[in-house]
């Protein structure tokens, strides 16, 4: 195991050893470590130990690893003298992250699988002087390990199966891939590492599985650490019953951040769930622009096209050349729903005809945009009911279709999947009443 | 005027949304091991031990609050949290002592049913295999909240214990002695009895149950004053339904010196209300209440154990995802039922005892439980009150006492 002064170890094995100092004199013994950020690998490194004494009056105190002289099999000699260990430390309410208190036995992400797991054993890395944090232990060894029966167990199993897959086979997750899921006690959000900030790299259709299987402390702290983006686009794909049971632990500033900036059409699906006087509350302090669209979206049936259409779209101005049409699409960081259709407008903003990236990019950058549009203008009313908007798409198969109010005034769009789940109940409904038996 | 009306309303709404895990839990503990344990303690002690039910009702309200706010603040299980803060081996430990308890309980929940079945005259070789594949389907395929409605229903059945109290016109006044003057003895079946009864009216699965089911319902720490209401609900339901078992078996069957040895002699207690219908009254009765905590034990143990090692879980998970779950969920119901259908077996007895081992195994649960509610870091400002701790610490030490004392007067003759 050990060579080129590398090897690995158990924290199980770690915890509770005793602890010398530098005359071998008995000062407590080892409670738990604090990691932090190394320089040179993602896996965190001891930076502290915490020392306990005493059996019912306990007092901590707190070592730098650095002061770590040697570490047998039975103890740990630091480089003190007892005299210089100060047991005045209150061990709760750290804000750093603790292997004892933090990780072991507790539920972490496991990012690549995307689910959560209880945390058995950790496995530590040794380089030189250092203790590197590497994996996490979920497998049934480790948790055997813990309870003091590996060697017991192990003398059976290689009765019975020499070559059995439970004593090669240890079940390590590499502390890459872990997201804790501590809470850290001042800021209420998940403690990031910053050599992990990967949370936010999760999908967030997968961000919201994840969530679903916590508790909603938890659930809480783990939303209030993403970015505002992320956090609306979750929003998005909750239904309402979670959307709710977050709202209500969410403070009215956060809120107002997470519906200004989510899709106007699911911002007014969510809307339309909540009571009036809050929306009316929420909307009279939203920037003008984005409460003006949405209360007028709320104003619409939620079937029918203006009640399912989204406001983000990208209209250009018919007198641009295809350039500049190219120029601005490049320079925009809005985020539309669908930037597969791009829209041409007068001046008045009424709809002209549609166009697509491919089109703008095939014509000569001078030419004007006009030239680019579609033969077919197509595009229908905010009273159209979904029935209609799925005929106009599959006869004319597109998936976006514009919407126009009676003076021809472009005023959103409805992608196909904003109307798959009614087509779906539709559908549905149909082949239940043709099979009412089943 | 107008104002205070619609608040008035806006809190009873606010109520029902919350009611439940409380009211339930009480439910469930009504169930065969607690009918057979108030119908022998009534036939063969008479009044003897009603006193035991005032101190029983604030223990239990006690226990049961320290569980729903442990819910609410933390947000976690009982058994995540005896995880989280005590490690693998006291996880291990209490989840084979809660496995063994709920293995008896369950026993007990299948027992009921086999007397029934002798009671309706139905072969119990049929039924006791029928209601064990029913509750396992009911969980697995079928869905267990629109059934728990049913179970609930059913449970007016306790409603006729109360009206054959008053029907058997007791007296009164010896009823409200025996209640609050304790009347002590030292002696085996006296000790027997009186464990049997705590253990059964504060069972230990009725912590994990209610903290998971809290959980569940996500109420906030706001609202959590109507928590509280629910809880003392239910402790008053399964108590007062209790003393009058106690009450109807002992005006009935006590005074006239009939043991109860049989599920038979438990259900003439009820003659005086349905004559010689009483069997099928308290057959049925019997049978829905076994019934209904058959569905919940064996759902409640693997939740409680899966949670607390770590394994996957869930009804919604397939059964390669979660084998340790569904293993241990089919096999207490397996091994439930099977152990009751091994000729001899004396269903009253499996019920009594395996009350009597909730009581013996109640205090270790008790001691995690008041270790963990007094962590500021858990708990922050909603710590126990001393009074609390002593109250439950008083439980714990009569426990421990009443259980030595039970080994001591079996071993002294």
């Amino acid at each position: 195991m050990n060579q080129n002064g590398k090897m690995f170890l158990y924290f199980s094995q770690l915890v509770n050893i005793d602890v010398v100092d530098k005359e071998e004199k008995h000062i407590g013994s080892l409670y738990d470590v604090i990691v932090g950020q190394s320089e040179i690998a993602v896996y965190p490194k001891a930076t502290h130990l915490i020392i306990a004494k005493g059996l019912f009056n306990r007092r901590y105190a707190v070592v730098p690893w650095g002061l770590v002289k040697e570490r047998t099999k039975h103890s740990i000699e630091i480089n003190l003298s007892s005299k210089e260990v100060k047991f005045d430390i209150p061990v709760n309410n750290r804000e750093k992250l603790v292997l004892k208190r933090d990780i072991l036995d507790q539920q972490v992400v496991d990012i690549s699988n995307h689910n959560v797991i209880r945390v058995n054993d950790i496995h530590l890395l040794i380089v030189e002087r250092d203790l590197m944090l590497a994996h996490v232990d979920i497998g049934a060894r480790g948790f055997i390990r813990r309870l003091g029966f590996e060697k017991i167990v192990d003398t059976i199993v290689r009765l019975f199966n020499e070559k059995a897959i439970y004593l090669n086979k240890e079940k390590l997750i590499s502390w890459k891939h872990i997201q804790p899921l501590s809470i850290n006690p001042v800021s209420k959000t998940i403690k990031v590492d910053v050599s992990q900030r990967q949370l936010n790299d999760i999908h967030p259709a997968d961000l919201s599985e994840i969530m679903l299987n916590l508790d909603h402390k938890h659930r809480l702290a783990l939303f209030r650490t993403l970015d505002l983006d992320t956090k609306s686009e979750i929003f998005s794909l909750l239904d309402f019953p979670e959307q709710k049971s977050l709202l209500d632990d969410l403070s009215y500033k956060e809120t107002l951040e997470i519906i200004s900036n989510m899709p106007s059409d699911k911002a007014v699906d969510l809307l339309d769930e909540l009571p009036k006087e809050s929306v009316n509350k929420m909307l009279s302090v939203m920037e003008t622009p984005k409460a003006k669209k949405l209360s007028t979206l709320l104003g619409y049936k939620s079937e029918s096209a203006g009640g399912l259409m989204t406001t983000e779209f990208f209209a250009l101005p018919q007198q641009m050349t295809v350039g500049e049409a190219l120029a601005m699409i490049k320079m925009d960081d809005s985020k539309p729903e669908s930037m597969q259709y791009l829209y041409i407008v007068d001046e008045k903003g009424q709809l002209l005809g549609a166009t697509n990236l491919r089109r703008l990019i095939s014509l000569d950058p001078k030419e004007n945009i006009l030239k680019a549009k579609f033969r077919n203008n197509i595009f229908i009313y905010p009273t159209d009911s979904v029935k209609e908007i799925a005929v106009l798409m599959e006869k004319y198969k597109i998936n976006v279709i514009p919407v126009v109010n009676e003076e021809k005034i472009l005023q959103g769009i409805i992608t196909v999947d904003d109307i798959l789940d009614h087509l779906i109940s539709i559908a549905w409904r149909r082949w239940r009443k043709k099979n009412p038996a089943i | 005027m107008k104002n205070k009306f619609i608040r008035y309303w806006k809190s009873i709404l606010i109520f029902f949304a919350i009611m439940g895990p409380g009211i339930i839990t009480a439910n469930v503990d009504n169930d065969a091991g607690g009918i057979a344990t108030y119908s022998v303690c009534g036939a063969h002690f008479g009044y003897k031990l009603l006193w035991s039910f005032i101190p029983i009702v604030i223990a239990l309200i006690v226990i049961q609050e320290m569980c729903s706010r442990m819910a609410v603040v933390t947000g976690k299980g009982l058994a995540d949290l005896i995880r989280e803060e005590f490690g693998v081996k006291i996880t291990f430990y209490s989840m084979i002592i809660l496995i063994l308890a709920n293995f008896g309980n369950t026993m007990a929940e299948f027992a009921g049913i086999a007397a029934s079945a002798e009671l309706l005259g139905m072969n119990k070789f049929i039924l006791v295999p029928l209601c064990a594949w029913f509750v396992w389907f009911l969980i697995l395929k079928g869905n267990y909240k629109s059934v728990e409605k049913v179970f609930l229903a059913a449970c007016v059945f306790y409603v006729s214990y109360i009206i054959s109290g008053f029907i058997v016109t007791p007296d009164w006044k010896a009823v409200g002695t025996n209640i609050i003057k304790p009347s002590i003895e030292f002696n085996r079946p006296y000790l027997f009895m009186l464990i049997g009864v705590i253990g059964t009216t504060i069972a230990p699965w009725m912590q994990f149950y209610q903290q998971a089911a809290v959980v569940e319902k996500e109420i906030k720490i706001k609202d959590y004053a109507f928590n509280r209401l629910d809880v003392i609900i239910g402790a008053f339901i399964v108590n007062i339904v209790a003393i009058f078992i106690i009450i109807v078996c002992a005006e009935t069957l006590y005074v006239n010196g009939i043991h109860i040895s049989t599920a038979a002699d438990a259900a003439k207690s009820l003659r005086p209300l349905a004559g010689n219908y009483c069997y099928l009254l308290f057959a049925i009765g019997l049978l829905n209440a076994s019934l209904f905590a058959a569905s919940i034990l064996p759902l409640s143990t693997a939740y409680t154990v899966c949670e607390g090692m770590g394994w996957e879980l869930g009804v919604n998970k397939k059964f390669r995802e979660a084998p340790q779950f569904y293993w241990l969920y089919s096999v207490i119901i397996l091994i439930g039922a099977i152990s009751v259908l091994i000729p001899g077996v004396n269903f009253v007895k499996v019920m009594l005892i395996s009350q009597v081992a909730n009581g013996i195994l109640l205090p270790f649960v008790l001691i995690l439980m008041l270790l963990l509610i007094n962590r500021k870091r858990l708990m922050g400002e909603h710590t126990n009150s001393p009074i609390y701790n002593i109250i439950t610490w008083a439980v714990i030490v009569i426990m421990i006492l009443l259980s030595a004392g039970l080994v001591y007067t079996s071993f002294s003759h």
